[in-house]
């Protein structure tokens, strides 16, 4: 019974939405408008319980000494200084200065620092699968190198002949590859999508 | 009170009034084609196990072979939820992604519930915890092994894109299977090296176009662009029943062939179809 409601509601609001996209009709609309407000009610009510039960699971951690206390100390203790900067008497929310200061002076330094290390991890994957001779990373470091001799800073008509090159690679051959698979996944993340709001899928092996 | 018959002629002068009141957005040819589109697109839902693919998605049909060696080592099996979680603040297609990587961690737990070998979920996002935790179960209570739940755990590493990769980088437990399955951006070389350097074998599944290069160069078995959505219909396909698609896929290429070089031959005037099926010309 519990399966049987949820993909009937979800076809009774994929039509009323399908009806409010083909015909223009006042009722279907506001209709409509109630059905789209209500799903992002829902997904702001989740995402809330979604961060306290972080923080219980958490504090829960750190009571007990289970797990990672450090971490567990350290995500709590993130979670106040964001609350309070954002949440103190008489701060602006998440625009306030405080908790851009902590976005711009913690959170953006630490990721470019991870970042940083995308050149040296991505050199190290290229060799490795060079060395256990993967036909498909063998195509791809290839074509790197090409692109990459391409868009060398070179002057005069052969820089300007390469550059033409790398922009034509970029426009034709890649961009084609990169619709279709775009056009693919965006199928495919339909009817997946489709399958799980109806709960239609293939039974446990 | 009103008769049904009264109660029905209202509905039907409800409805009519409705439609009275409305006219069509587009154009009846657009109107048809929107239409035409979601009839080829419920076909495509109502039908959840793939006919026509005989591959080993992404490598994980030899999954078996990788727990069997990890329960000999006495180690354990890594999945990566990817970063985009359910319910993070990013992109609805990231966090499908997410919810495409369930059905493999499924596969993935029956694989290691069958063998003993305890499965560590690493996720950053609270809800994909409680989807991955009720995924394990069901995989024990499918295999009849909830006495076995208890060993393998959630690991939530945090909030944030990075922590995930941070976390990969850093550990030192060295499982002998990695999976990593859902949304992965920028971070996808950084999560991908990571697991790959302690793993035995790696998997990834992503449908991040523009991480597709990070996937193939982290080696292992890859699930790149739409792979990422369709890998939940191909899990199933066992010995027997993928021999029996290859075997279909034969006969419905040879048919087409025949039809195909047939048609060749009678537009050359060679043969006449009408003729052999009716026997004429035949001595």
């Amino acid at each position: 019974m519990k399966r049987a409601t949820i993909p009937a509601l979800v076809v009774v609001v994929g039509v009323l939405v399908l009806a409010d996209l083909l015909l223009v009709n006042d009722s279907l609309s506001e209709l409509a408008g109630v059905a789209i407000d209500a799903a992002i009610l829902v997904a702001a009510g989740a995402a809330l319980a979604a961060v306290a039960s972080l923080a219980v699971r958490r504090a829960r951690d750190l009571w007990r000494r289970r797990g990672d206390p450090i971490g567990a100390a350290l995500v709590l203790a993130g979670m106040a200084a964001v609350l309070i900067a954002g949440l103190r008497p008489g701060a602006a929310g998440a625009s306030d200065p405080a908790v851009g200061w902590l976005v711009a002076a913690l959170l953006i330094p630490i990721g470019a620092t991870l970042f940083g290390l995308l050149f040296v991890t991505t050199l190290a994957a290229s060799r490795r699968s060079l060395a256990s001779r993967s036909r498909e990373a063998t195509v791809l470091v290839g074509a790197a190198l090409v692109v990459l001799l391409m868009l060398l800073p070179i002057g005069g008509v052969v820089g300007e002949r390469l550059s033409d090159a790398a922009g034509w690679a970029l426009a034709v051959p890649i961009g084609a590859v990169f619709r279709g698979m775009l056009i693919g996944v965006a199928i495919l993340a339909a009817v997946f999508a489709a399958r799980t709001l109806l709960g239609v899928g293939a039974t446990d092996e | 009170m009103p008769s049904p018959t009264e109660l029905v002629a209202d509905v039907i002068r409800f409805v009519g009034e409705i439609l009275g009141a409305s006219s069509l957005r587009f154009e009846t040819g657009p109107t048809l084609v929107v239409l035409g589109v979601l009839l080829v697109f419920l076909q495509l839902v109502a039908r959840p196990v793939s006919r026509w693919v005989t591959s080993d998605a992404g490598g994980l049909a030899s999954l078996g072979r990788a727990m069997a060696l990890a329960a000999e080592a006495g180690t354990d099996a890594v999945m990566s939820l990817g970063t985009a979680g359910v319910a993070r603040s990013t992109d609805v297609h990231g966090r499908l992604q997410t919810l495409a990587a369930l059905p493999v961690l499924g596969h993935v737990a029956r694989a290691a519930a069958r063998s003993g070998v305890p499965l560590r979920v690493l996720t950053n996002d609270p809800l994909a915890a409680a989807a991955a935790a009720a995924t394990l179960d069901a995989a024990h209570a499918a295999t009849s092994t909830q006495e076995r739940v208890g060993r393998s755990r959630i690991v939530m590493v945090g909030e944030g894109r990075l922590a995930p990769a941070g976390l990969v980088m850093t550990a030192r437990a060295r499982p002998a299977a990695a999976v990593a399955a859902g949304s992965m951006r920028e971070e996808a070389t950084l999560h991908l090296e990571g697991l790959r350097g302690g793993a035995g074998s790696l998997a990834a599944a992503s449908a991040e176009v523009a991480q597709a290069p990070s996937l193939l160069l982290a080696g292992g078995g890859a699930l790149v662009g739409a792979e990422a959505f369709q890998v939940a219909a191909d899990l199933r396909a066992d010995v027997g029943e993928r021999t029996m698609v290859i075997a279909a896929n034969r006969l419905i290429g040879f048919a087409v062939a025949a039809i195909v070089i047939g048609t060749a031959l009678a537009l050359m005037g060679i043969i006449h179809p009408a003729d052999l099926l009716l026997g004429i010309g035949e001595a």
